[in-house]
């Protein structure tokens, strides 16, 4: 198996590195390119064959937002690659208008060490990486949906899953839903993916059409 | 001379002219007024009291023109302290803005590096020094969950990066996170744009209205609506909570004003039992 090909853009020098050294050291995972701002990262893009771009968003000349738009419109040499953007801001707006933009997810960089390399393995079997603030969100929406009666998606989630999903609405963390049921917060996030699954929104194309239609993302 | 003793001399003297006229003149009252003596005595009260107004009229001049420099002064004092409040407001959120950025930036780039690196150290430890790593690992990462919070408090960033739906999209989101009423969101496709410090106002206001509304209304139902009506864009904040009287401001009532009146927007707050609205409406530049 050939480990999948990463052009990784970020601003700042030092945290390229710390997150190129923790992608490296996966075997599945490597990074081929390396860009300083969002002109670059486009221009990479274009020259360089990558699976997925990793792209910060604060970046001069042009954000990372702006860099992903170009990139995913790239359609000359076949599939414009997969991409995920790495942020500071802890706000599911990022996380929408990531999506929209045609990224697979969003990952906050205070979560970086933990999240980062399981979020690039998700963007390349083309599921989304759901940001855990998105989630509540989402569940929301569905929770409202479905006690104003209007037809869902036959889903059975089981009775734990059922106190998971309540639990994330109301914008608990997985660390406060743990302590709250009394299990790990491995076992929440496992739950979590589950929940994912079931309602449909693991899949990043379903989840944005989803999000769409609930009104989350601006068509 | 005083304006006292002129109004006392001018009543005296009409009066003294009145009661000459009446010894001297060849006009008499009869204990039961005849028709004819009325005829006589009502022209006359109607010439003294002409005569009284008209002399008073132009003693009392100059203090109309002293009260009227008065309000005048008045007013442009108010403005003046509208407008050193705006600077003093546009300042703090220049500032903040700074602040925030640096934030972001600096120290929040270089916790990132760390948190990074201890990561990665932590892989190549034996496991007791890999858990005291991680122990450390996790401060860090509430250290960098500060600095976030409070830069975000600082400055809204959606703002600035996704625009003003986004903001107010995120704005209604923190609500249903901290209040059990429900929060509708509706913001019309295809508004014109303002300028950025018009929508930092438009976003202000909301926050402090959708604040207050959480705070204080005991609403079960909040719509945020942004919408165009005629030249201008309309952001209203509607709960369906007790109620309040706006004319009893605080300082947050007070800093919408102050901010309304920043870009020229106008902001209205009517409020009954069960339906508080906060109406800002900002002119779309030409
Ligand atoms: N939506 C509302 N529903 C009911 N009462 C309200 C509402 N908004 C404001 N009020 C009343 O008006 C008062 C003044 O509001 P204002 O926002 O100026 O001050 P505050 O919220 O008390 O304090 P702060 O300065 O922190 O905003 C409030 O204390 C509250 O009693
Ligand atoms: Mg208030």
């Amino acid at each position: 198996m050939t480990a999948a090909r990463i052009l990784l853009a970020d601003d700042h020098a030092l945290v390229r590195r710390g997150v190129r050294l923790i992608l490296d050291q996966e075997p599945d995972l490597t990074v081929v390119a390396e860009a300083g701002d969002g002109a670059e990262a486009v221009r990479l893009a274009r020259e360089v064959e990558v699976d997925l771009v990793v792209l910060d968003i604060a970046m001069p000349r042009m954000t990372g937002l702006q860099a992903a738009r170009e990139i995913g419109r790239r359609t000359s040499r076949g599939s414009a690659p997969r991409m995920l953007m790495l942020s500071m801001h802890d706000n599911e707006q990022y996380f929408f208008e990531s999506l929209r933009i045609g990224a697979s997810g969003y990952v906050l960089k205070s979560v970086a060490d933990e999240d980062l390399v399981g979020a690039c393995r998700a963007a390349l079997r083309g599921e989304a990486f759901v940001y855990p603030g998105a989630m509540s969100a989402l569940v929301r929406d569905y929770l409202d949906r479905k006690r104003r009666g209007e037809r869902m998606p036959e889903t059975v989630l089981t009775e734990r899953e059922d106190e998971v999903i309540k639990l994330i609405a109301e914008g608990l963390s997985s660390k406060e839903i743990a302590q709250a049921l009394t299990i790990s917060a491995r076992t929440v996030d496992r739950h979590r993916e589950n929940i994912l699954a079931k309602l449909g929104m693991r899949d990043r194309t379903q989840l944005t059409r989803y999000a769409i239609r609930a009104g989350l993302i601006e068509p | 001379m005083r304006l006292y003793w002129k109004v006392v001399l001018i009543n005296g003297a009409v009066l003294v002219a009145a009661t000459l006229v009446l010894v001297f003149g060849p006009v008499s009252v009869s204990r039961q007024p005849a028709a004819s003596e009325a005829a006589v005595l009502l022209p006359g009260l109607a010439v003294m009291l002409l005569a009284n107004a008209l002399l008073l009229r132009s003693s009392f001049r100059p203090v109309e023109k002293v009260v009227a420099e008065y309000d005048a002064m008045l007013e442009r004092l108010e403005d003046e302290r509208a407008a050193s409040n705006a600077k003093a407001l546009a300042a703090q959120e220049q500032e903040r803005h700074r602040i925030a950025q640096e934030l972001h930036d600096e120290v929040g780039q270089q916790l990132t590096v760390v948190l990074l690196g201890l990561k990665r150290i932590e892989q190549q430890l034996p496991p007791d020094l890999g858990e005291e790593l991680a122990t450390l690992r996790e401060s860090v990462r509430e250290g960098l969950d500060d600095v976030r919070r409070v830069a975000r408090q600082l400055r809204p960033g959606v703002l600035e990066d996704l625009g003003l739906a986004s903001a107010l999209a995120s704005l209604a989101s923190d609500f249903a996170a901290q209040s059990p009423a429900a929060v509708q969101r509706q913001v019309a496709p295809g508004l014109p744009p303002l300028s950025p410090e018009s929508e930092l106002v438009v976003y202000r206001v909301a926050q402090e209205a959708l604040t207050n509304a959480a705070r204080h209304s005991g609403a079960t139902s909040v719509v945020l609506c942004l919408s165009r009506v005629g030249g201008s864009v309309v952001l209203e904040v509607t709960d369906d909570g007790r109620g309040f009287d706006p004319t009893i401001a605080g300082a947050g009532l007070r800093g919408m004003q102050e901010r309304a009146r920043l870009v020229g927007a106008d902001l209205t707050i009517s409020s009954t039992r069960g339906a508080t609205v906060v109406r800002l409406a900002v002119p779309v530049a030409a």
